[in-house]
């Protein structure tokens, strides 16, 4: 009970001491969006025959027409009251856009995540029991190239193989079947809410129509939690504890599984966490070429035609999912390693 | 044994009974795929992408509409032939500076509630006073004031004009003058919002040929068949029960899925990948060159040197048009440079853009830089979008490489298209390509928006009394001879003055599966879905 309460109160300090560096990431886009070139009210106003007149409105619908500073506390109360703007470029509020979209975005991320694990994993530890021999070699090799090809060209490979010349994958335009219907939304989470209502030929399209982006993805992290899970099982395998247990004639797979692999996982636990964070912001080109309705396809468009409010939206929402999950991997390790909590 | 074939017998049977029933359904749904997203259901708020565009033509109705003519064997829309849409008939009095529209008796919104004139006279009265783009583009066709609009009775509607203008009646066939449901509409308006602008980008109030099924800005849109709708060919609904407009973005993934027919058609494809589609001959391929649409090579002529019109010329001489046509589009359009004018006088004046006699001649484009005081040439930018970057970055290189060789060292500068944008608008960039579109190509329309005044159009800041004189005196002229004259005038002058050089009209090409029928180029450049259907 009272590592329950000593966890929680941890976490709670933890939260609070990010809020400064929330709002510096607010301002600091606030203030880097305007810095930019070009003038969103001119791009918007790009209809024939928009003229000086159509600009100032658009102008004055996004409050541009006050000064900078003005402008900032209007936005940091609009946040204060859950109010992110509207976006232009869809026409519709940031909140309702980032909340339909944001699953879309941690479905992809998630599912890629655990592919990768299960690749990354059992890849490592491979390579860590037979340091530089042919299988470590052929690790390396996957490694590499999952890094050094970028995700649209896998991307694009995968799509011109399995749906242009197999035809195996379904056509690879978003997140269901344009023809068949969505579940009930519940979640937003499709694999969910399709389960959820029991439709489980939908759950199967939508399973189908994950497997590419999501391969795409995985493909491009199997190698840093590749690399570390063979790094720390290295010095897991080399450690005392390990050669203590081999002089006991434990047998080797438990030797690996339960004394090495449960150690070296804390540092793969690390990296996971800082994985996920960079991919449901570096996914955005996987969702180019998926079609994907995510964040991060959505916040690049904005940022292109120098929409302000969408793209200080999604940083402010990349920023607080980064504090979320750095909250949750300290938490973990506090449970796991109760030595951490110790203050 | 028995038991195994009455099994297959069973399954055979349940599935050629499901087959033809989703085959059908199938048949009946278009499925249109596009790089761009629809971002209103309003097309008259700031900001409408042409796709919004395009689906307003489908929900709403106008009081008329673009006919259409075959050029060079291809169904393209015609300003000179204004059919009614929403009104039965129309009746322009012989001074022009009146027009009668009666309208349907048996026209209904899509909520059942008979269109009447006061919604006319409410959507109209909207277009010219409410903050949106409507205004400034019915300006152009001398519609300005709630005032001119009168309802006569519950079905008759007259529209009154200061001067005679051509451009009046096909203005209000573009996609602005949109005939709202105006009791659905007042019913959401506010004192702040009159105009139920707010509640209009995400609703439709109209009478148009479809409803909106579902609207998911960025990614989907779904209409519906409105079955009472009957202003189509033979004063029948529209073919298609379903449209489906999908966003995708990469524009190869468009390419397959219409090519292996899981798409019906797309219009916005890389040039080389319609080209690819096209050698294959397994889908109907549509080639329209936009006959309303120029790219050209601009010089800010308030800019040394470009201030100077023997260094235009110069460029003018200077550039490889062949090799550029061919990198930038491969060859798919209209060019506009080529031609030979038998005595320097422009051919034709009923017409705007002409092709403009123009080939390459190094030595001639030296001497005219040395008589402009420029014997070792300068240094610039060519500066293009990135959106366009797939064809401007071959265009630019090809000219970098050419302009070099008479002296003229170039920096390429790619900006983003906000970026690109704000600097036309301001008026700060040297020398860069872009391309404009008229929805109503008449000669005069295009020398009015693009060649004169500070607006943003006049990409070229020219600023020259004739053009400007004969330019809006074209406007009001009612005599057809009277008119070409002004017109050859015009294009002679813009020749000589070369305030930038027009290079091509690109090509649209429409991408469909073979059994698709109807197709016709629209002013907006989308699909008028009404005039399609399947084989």
């Amino acid at each position: 009970m009272n590592a329950i309460v000593g966890t929680a109160k941890r976490a709670l300090r933890r939260f609070a001491s990010s809020l400064p560096a929330l709002f510096g990431v607010v301002v600091f886009t606030f203030l880097l969006m305007r810095v930019l070139p070009g003038d969103p009210a001119v791009f918007f106003a790009s209809g024939p025959n928009a003229g000086e007149e159509e600009i100032a409105m658009i102008r004055k619908e996004m409050g541009l027409d006050k000064p900078i500073a003005e402008q900032l506390v209007r936005y940091l109360g609009d946040i204060g009251s859950g109010n992110l703007g509207r976006s232009l470029t869809t026409g519709q509020p940031v909140l309702a856009d980032l909340k339909s979209r944001l699953p879309a975005s941690l479905e992809l991320t998630f599912t890629a995540l655990f592919i990768a694990l299960l690749t990354a994993v059992p890849l490592g530890v491979t390579a860590a029991l037979r340091p530089n021999s042919v299988v470590d070699n052929i690790v390396r090799f996957i490694c590499s190239l999952g890094v050094c090809v970028p995700t649209f060209v896998s991307g694009l490979l995968l799509i011109y193989a399995f749906y242009y010349l197999l035809g195996w994958a379904p056509d690879p335009t978003g997140r269901v079947d344009i023809f068949s219907s969505t579940p009930p939304q519940i979640t937003g989470f499709l694999l969910i809410d399709f389960a959820v209502a029991g439709d489980w030929e939908g759950w199967r399209a939508a399973a189908r129509q994950l497997v590419l982006p999501a391969l795409t993805m995985a493909l491009f992290v199997v190698a840093p939690l590749a690399r570390i899970t063979r790094a720390s099982m290295l010095a897991a395998l080399g450690s005392d504890f390990v050669r203590t247990a081999r002089s006991l004639g434990l047998s080797k797979l438990k030797i690996v599984v339960i004394y090495a692999l449960r150690n070296a996982l804390l540092p793969v636990l690390t990296i996971a966490g800082i994985v996920f964070s960079t991919m449901l912001g570096a996914n955005v080109l996987v969702e180019k070429v998926f079609s994907w309705p995510g964040v991060a396809s959505y916040a690049l468009d904005a940022l292109l035609s120098s929409d302000y409010a969408p793209v200080q939206g999604f940083v402010l929402l990349m920023a607080s999912i980064f504090v979320i999950v750095n909250l949750t991997v300290d938490v973990l390790y506090g449970i796991a390693d109760p030595r951490v909590s110790i203050e | 044994m028995t038991i195994l074939r009455a099994a297959a017998l069973g399954a055979v049977l349940a599935f050629s009974a499901a087959a033809p029933a989703l085959a059908q359904t199938r048949a009946e749904t278009l499925r249109h795929v596009t790089g761009a997203a629809i971002n209103t259901l309003d097309p008259t708020m700031p900001g409408s992408t042409r796709e919004a565009f395009g689906l307003s033509l489908l929900t709403y109705d106008r009081l008329v509409s673009m006919g259409r003519k075959q050029l060079n064997g291809k169904w393209v829309f015609d300003l000179d032939a204004i059919k009614p849409e929403l009104a039965e008939r129309y009746e322009v009095s012989p001074d022009g500076l009146k027009i009668t529209f009666y309208l349907r008796k048996d026209a209904k919104f899509h909520d059942g509630t008979p269109v009447t004139t006061d919604d006319v006279k409410w959507s109209l009265d909207r277009a010219v006073t409410a903050n949106s783009l409507a205004k400034a583009q019915l300006l152009t066709g001398s519609l300005t004031s709630a005032d001119q609009f009168k309802v006569i009775d519950a079905h008759t509607l007259e529209v009154t004009l200061p001067k005679p203008d051509k451009l009046a009646l096909p203005n209000l066939a573009t996609v602005y003058p949109i005939i709202f449901n105006s009791k659905a509409a007042k019913a959401k308006a506010t004192a702040e919002d009159p105009w139920a602008q707010a509640w209009l980008k995400e609703n439709t109030a109209g009478s148009g040929a479809y409803t909106i099924e579902s609207f998911k800005p960025g990614e989907t849109t779904i209409v519906r068949r409105n079955e009472a709708w009957n202003r189509g060919s033979a004063e029948k609904p529209a073919w298609f029960k379903r449209i489906i407009t999908q966003t995708v973005p990469e524009a190869a993934t468009r390419a397959n899925l219409v090519e292996r027919g899981d798409a019906d058609i797309v219009i916005d494809l890389q040039a080389n990948d319609a080209a690819e589609l096209e050698k294959k001959g397994k889908l109907k391929v549509i080639s329209t060159p936009q006959y309303n649409a120029i790219t050209f090579i601009s010089f800010n002529n308030t800019i040394a040197p470009f201030d100077k019109v023997e260094v235009r010329r110069a460029i003018a001489m200077a550039l490889p048009y062949d090799d550029m046509f061919k990198a930038a589009l491969f060859g798919r359009g209209a060019p506009l440079f080529g031609a030979t004018w038998a005595d320097g006088k422009a051919p034709t004046g009923e017409t705007f853009p002409i092709p403009q006699p123009l080939k390459v001649n190094l030595d001639d484009a030296k001497k005219l830089l040395a008589s402009a005081g420029f014997p070792d040439g300068f240094s610039t930018t060519f500066s293009f979008n990135v959106g366009q970057a797939g064809t401007a970055e071959p265009m630019a290189a090809l000219l970098k490489e050419s302009l070099a060789k008479i002296g003229i060292k170039v920096d390429i500068q790619k900006l983003p298209d906000a970026q690109m944008s704000t600097l036309i608008n301001e008026k700060k960039l040297p020398f860069f390509t872009e391309g404009i579109v008229a929805w109503l190509p008449s000669m005069d329309y295009f020398y009015r928006n693009f060649y004169i005044g500070t607006i943003r159009w006049n990409y070229s800041s020219l600023n020259d009394p004739q053009i400007t004189e004969w330019a809006q005196a074209a406007r009001f002229e009612q005599d057809k001879a009277k008119y070409a004259a002004y017109g050859k005038d015009l294009n002679t002058r813009h020749f000589e003055l070369m305030p930038q050089v027009p290079l091509w009209q690109p090509s649209q090409d429409a991408v469909m599966a073979t059994t698709l029928d109807g197709y016709v180029y629209q002013f907006h450049r989308q699909i008028d879905f009404r005039d399609l259907s399947r084989k």
